[in-house]
């Protein structure tokens, strides 16, 4: 009978013991940094997946300057090219390269947004007007996910710095601190839409 | 004397720095008309519509109205008050918010998750652009809101049926049994974590639900990921 409560005691204290230094929540919250990184991927990738119908919708236009088009195709295929994998969110290097395509379609993307103002007919135009659309709506998305996931590294980091949980990730884990995913500059300027 | 008022003073910085932004207003009920916008008729004829249609699909639709958005962009607040109302079933994500800042003259459609593949951001663009500010535009805000909500009504019809009442009290009897061992594991836990860790991790239990006082309505644990789409009149 002794023995058993014992045992019992035990279980309840090998748990806690493990959960209070944080085993378990930095796991969860590094899970959630991968979750939110997919979210935010998955909605970059929505915005380059609008960029061809966009280019294909102004091409039409009549002779809109094509320096413009092909700064947006270029900035497309690089940011498509380079992908970052959950392992990489560690890698400032990655990271900032990573960053840097992408905030590029954006600029490119903004750029060509405001060289549309001086073609009505093309501002006019039904279809352009539903793209523009869908592209401000992921803009908006992929604002949100950055958000969510800057979040989520902030914790994440914290996690693995707060004691005890600093002792097991230097001990047992030996995980990074992940990299936020910053707007820069140049990309902050979400298109302007005027209606 | 000079502690109290740096504390004063710190007080007054960091919630200068954490409140910068406008804060979100209590969820009150299915209209939130915290502007002034809506006329009484138009307010009972719209919460009754928007009742009935969360009764027979389950999908909650809520508007808000606010004096002045302070300089923060409409569509960051929107999400901050999408995620702090959580409109819509949970597991559904079925909500929507129209939202709408008289002074800005700003409207924004935040659409749930669940009915982004109906109400998309071009449905939603398209009901902004041609439901509602045409009204807005011409002075009518109760009918602007009113050909709105019916809009997001016919967009979103469909998507899914409410649960039957019995069906939602009588959720799998077996499961309450393991959910009170959990709980009883859950808590000896805590106990000892406490006991151990004494002062650290808080509450035993999280916040509970928010209520109000329109027939209870509350927000039903919908997530947003920032779809929808804005405009202005």
């Amino acid at each position: 009978m002794k023995s058993t409560l014992a045992r019992v005691i035990a279980f309840f204290l090998f748990f806690s013991t493990l959960s209070g230094c944080g085993y378990n929540s930095i796991q969860q919250n590094e899970e959630a940094v991968n979750h939110s990184w997919g979210d935010l991927e998955s909605q970059l990738q929505r915005r380059a997946d609008l960029v061809p119908n966009l280019v294909a919708t102004v091409k039409g236009a009549a002779n809109f300057e094509k320096e413009t088009l092909t700064a947006v195709i270029e900035a497309r295929s690089k940011a498509t090219s380079i992908q970052l994998k959950p392992e990489m969110l560690s890698d400032p290097a990655a990271m900032a390269k990573f960053r840097e395509a992408q905030g590029n379609l954006s600029s490119t993307l903004s750029r060509l947004l405001v060289t549309v103002e001086r073609y009505p007919e093309l501002k006019a135009n039904q279809n352009f007007r539903d793209l523009q659309n869908q592209l401000e709506g992921t803009e908006n998305r992929i604002s949100v996910a950055r958000q969510r996931y800057n979040a989520a590294v902030e914790t994440f980091n914290f996690s693995i710095r707060q004691f005890p949980n600093s002792m097991t990730n230097s001990l047992l884990l030996k995980l990074k601190a992940k990299e936020y995913f910053k707007a820069d500059e140049a990309a902050k300027a979400v298109p302007g839409v005027k209606f | 004397m000079a502690a109290i008022l740096l504390v004063v003073i710190l007080q007054f910085v960091t919630f200068s720095t954490v409140w910068a932004a406008i804060a979100v207003p209590a969820l009150t009920g299915r209209i939130n008309d915290n502007a002034a916008m809506i006329s009484a008729p138009a307010r009972v004829e719209m919460e009754a519509k928007l009742k009935q249609f969360e009764a027979a699909e389950s999908n909650q639709i809520v508007i808000l109205t606010v004096p002045s958005l302070q300089g923060d962009p409409i569509e960051d607040f929107s999400i901050r008050v999408a995620e702090a109302w959580k409109i819509g079933q949970k597991g559904s994500d079925n909500g929507v918010l129209l939202i709408v800042s008289r002074d800005d003259h700003k409207v924004r459609i935040e659409v749930g998750y669940g009915l982004e593949g109906k109400l998309t951001d071009l449905t939603a663009g398209r009901i902004v652009r041609e439901e509602i500010v045409p009204a807005f535009k011409a002075g009518q805000f109760d009918e602007g809101f009113s050909r709105g909500v019916s809009a997001i009504i016919a967009a979103t019809h469909g998507e899914y049926k409410a649960k039957p009442k019995a069906d939602r009290n009588g959720e799998k009897p077996s499961m309450s049994l393991l959910v009170i061992i959990f709980a009883v594991i859950y808590l000896i836990y805590q106990f000892f974590r406490r006991f151990f860790w004494g002062g650290f991790g808080g509450g035993f239990f999280g916040g509970g639900g928010s209520s109000s006082n329109d027939d209870n309505f509350s927000g039903g644990g919908g997530g947003f990921g920032g779809g929808g789409s804005s405009g202005d009149w």
